[in-house]
């Protein structure tokens, strides 16, 4: 019992410090919500996407701009670590009789929770703006477009484990996880579909995992998904496979936020 | 003599090819204040990571409470870091009931702990202020209170009063003192001899990772003559420390930041030799009573091995 309450008090603790820093908060949001509202009005009127399946730019972004919020946050939360090691307080953390495991659980479990909420946040503040067709309909839509959400960031967070194990620096870790994730934001289908690209960008986009995550969105909040090629039974089980698989080999390797840097 | 709550034998911890611990052997007995002492780099911080079982040593054997360090005789253990371990975007609360629920407490008990600490420690007024806004001695009490905010039976230190004021370190120590003398065992790693010899009951020396003297201060300052000299001297022209130590009456002679420290049973009779040996080449002399400083010197400190062949 005393782990579950030492693992959720650093996960309250890891939500109060994200909710207190207003600007960390703000720029997460509002960043991913720009982007939708220029890139996406500028290339639907400056291009004239014919062949999207969401009828217009803006409203096809939307699934690619949670994803990408949800990249985005998975970074930050897994910079708190370094920022823990740095501020001292992990090794008052390290020092109790809570297993290292414990403390990296609560603390990635706070990551996965901000990153879904604020995914969540993306598409709940891009709803009145965009026609969603709902395939499935509203609300096992807004389920499902949950689930998937929440899959995505047990993901990351897991992707973030595994590097910061292996990373000393903060600026490292940054270096590497831009370095990483975002170019498979490019071929994810995150900006523009996949169908019709050359074969070896279809190759990467394939075996890279966001595609799922944002061809699984698009496929539940839109009617037309014929570009969708994967089909929801595969981004599921992708979702799922690579969520729990890469979650737990994230926590084989503790990361080197240890004693004392000697 | 109480049963030992530490007892480490022959340890040994490597950083590479450096060993911050070297051999070390060394018994902490139940209740006391126990000193270690040394230079920077001799190992003292080092102990006390293995003592709190945030490393493991690499040759020999350590027992906490009788056992090798395990989460359970962590749950014992509370721990002042030489730096503070404190996130400063946190309340003081915040703090006190984060390292609380690391210790499996909670609820109304645990608050009322906090709470208590708090006002121990003088901390009260600025519970729910940011721990950035506060000052360097408040954050340093709050160190303190975080340790103790399971009650531990054993209290390792690590320079628990760096960078803070002589009040707010008297104020520290009657806080730390005042309940617990006797029932909890404390671990002080520290440079500040003043303050080790005014709260230890045991204390060790510490170079290179090695024991060089262990004993409480008094045996530590049995041994050494009844005064030091500490003679200041003129940069240009300072006496020849060999020759010092040649003077009759001159016991160790060690060399300080601004001239020499020489150890010796009748000062009286020993500064005219030293102005006579050195006219002009002295800015002052100060006369004191050794202090276990005294005794650190000479089982630390650089010491002029002519000087003890020369009596």
């Amino acid at each position: 019992m005393s782990a579950i309450a030492a693992c959720g008090a650093l996960f309250a603790r890891d939500i109060r410090g994200v909710v207190r820093s207003r600007s960390q908060l703000y720029s997460s949001i509002l960043t991913p919500l720009l982007i939708l509202v220029f890139l996406g009005n500028g290339v639907s009127s400056g291009l004239q996407p014919a062949n999207l399946p969401a009828g217009d730019f803006t409203a096809y972004l939307v699934p690619g701009i949670i994803v990408m919020t949800c990249v985005f946050s998975s970074t930050f939360s897994s910079a708190s670590f370094y920022k823990d090691r740095d501020s001292g307080l992990l090794r008052m953390l390290l020092v109790s009789p809570v297993s290292p495991r414990v403390i990296l659980l609560g603390k990635s479990l706070a990551g996965v929770f901000i990153g879904s909420i604020q995914g969540v946040v993306v598409l709940l503040v891009a709803a009145p703006f965009v026609e969603f067709e709902w395939r499935y309909g509203i609300i096992p839509g807004v389920f499902l477009a949950i689930f998937v959400i929440f899959l995505l960031n047990i993901m990351l967070a897991g992707v973030a484990q595994a590097l910061a194990s292996r990373i000393s620096s903060i600026q490292g870790f940054h270096l590497l996880m831009n370095l990483v994730l975002f170019p498979l934001l490019f071929f994810s289908g995150a900006f523009f579909p996949i169908d019709g690209l050359p074969r070896w960008l279809e190759v990467l986009a394939l075996i890279n995992p966001l595609t799922y995550a944002v061809d699984a969105l698009l496929l539940a909040a839109y009617a037309d998904s014929t570009s969708s090629f994967l089909g929801l039974a595969l981004d599921l089980a992708v979702l799922v496979v690579l969520a729990g698989g890469v979650y737990v080999v994230g926590f084989v390797r503790l990361p080197r936020l240890t004693w004392s840097g000697e | 003599m109480p049963a030992a709550v530490i007892t480490a034998r022959d340890v040994s911890r490597l950083y590479g090819e450096r060993r911050a611990l070297d051999h070390l052997s060394l018994d902490v007995p139940s209740g006391v204040v126990y000193g270690l002492l040394g230079p920077n780099g001799s190992g003292k911080s080092t102990f006390l990571s293995l003592v709190a079982s945030m490393e493991r040593p690499a040759e020999g054997e350590m027992l906490v409470f009788g056992a090798p360090p395990s989460s359970a005789a962590k749950a014992k253990i509370g721990m002042v870091f030489q730096e503070n371990a404190q996130d400063p975007g946190m309340t003081a609360t915040e703090l006190l009931i984060l390292a609380g629920r690391m210790q499996g407490l909670g609820g109304a008990s645990l608050a009322a702990r906090a709470v208590e600490l708090l006002r121990t420690f003088g901390l009260e007024s600025r519970a729910n202020d940011p721990i950035a806004k506060l000052s360097g001695g408040m954050r340093r009490r709050l160190e303190v209170a975080r340790a103790l905010i399971h009650d531990p039976a054993l209290l390792l230190l690590d320079e628990p009063t760096t960078g803070i004021d002589p009040d707010e370190r008297r104020n520290l120590w009657s806080a730390l003192l005042g309940a617990a003398r006797g029932s909890r065992t404390i671990l002080l790693a520290t440079n500040d001899l003043a303050e080790a010899d005014s709260v230890c009951e045991q204390v060790a020396f510490l170079r290179d990772g090695r024991l060089v003297a262990t004993g409480s201060p008094e045996q530590l300052k049995s041994g050494l003559r009844r005064e030091s000299v500490v003679v200041e001297t003129l940069e240009s022209q300072p006496p020849d420390p060999a020759i010092v130590a040649g003077l009759p009456g001159a016991g160790e002679v060690t060399i300080s930041e601004n001239g020499l420290r020489i150890t010796c049973d009748d000062a009286s009779a020993l500064i005219p030799r030293l102005f006579e040996l050195a006219p002009g080449a002295i800015r002052s002399v100060v006369v004191r009573s050794s202090t276990l400083e005294d005794a650190y010197f000479q089982h630390v400190g650089r010491r002029l091995e002519t000087a003890g062949a020369a009596r």
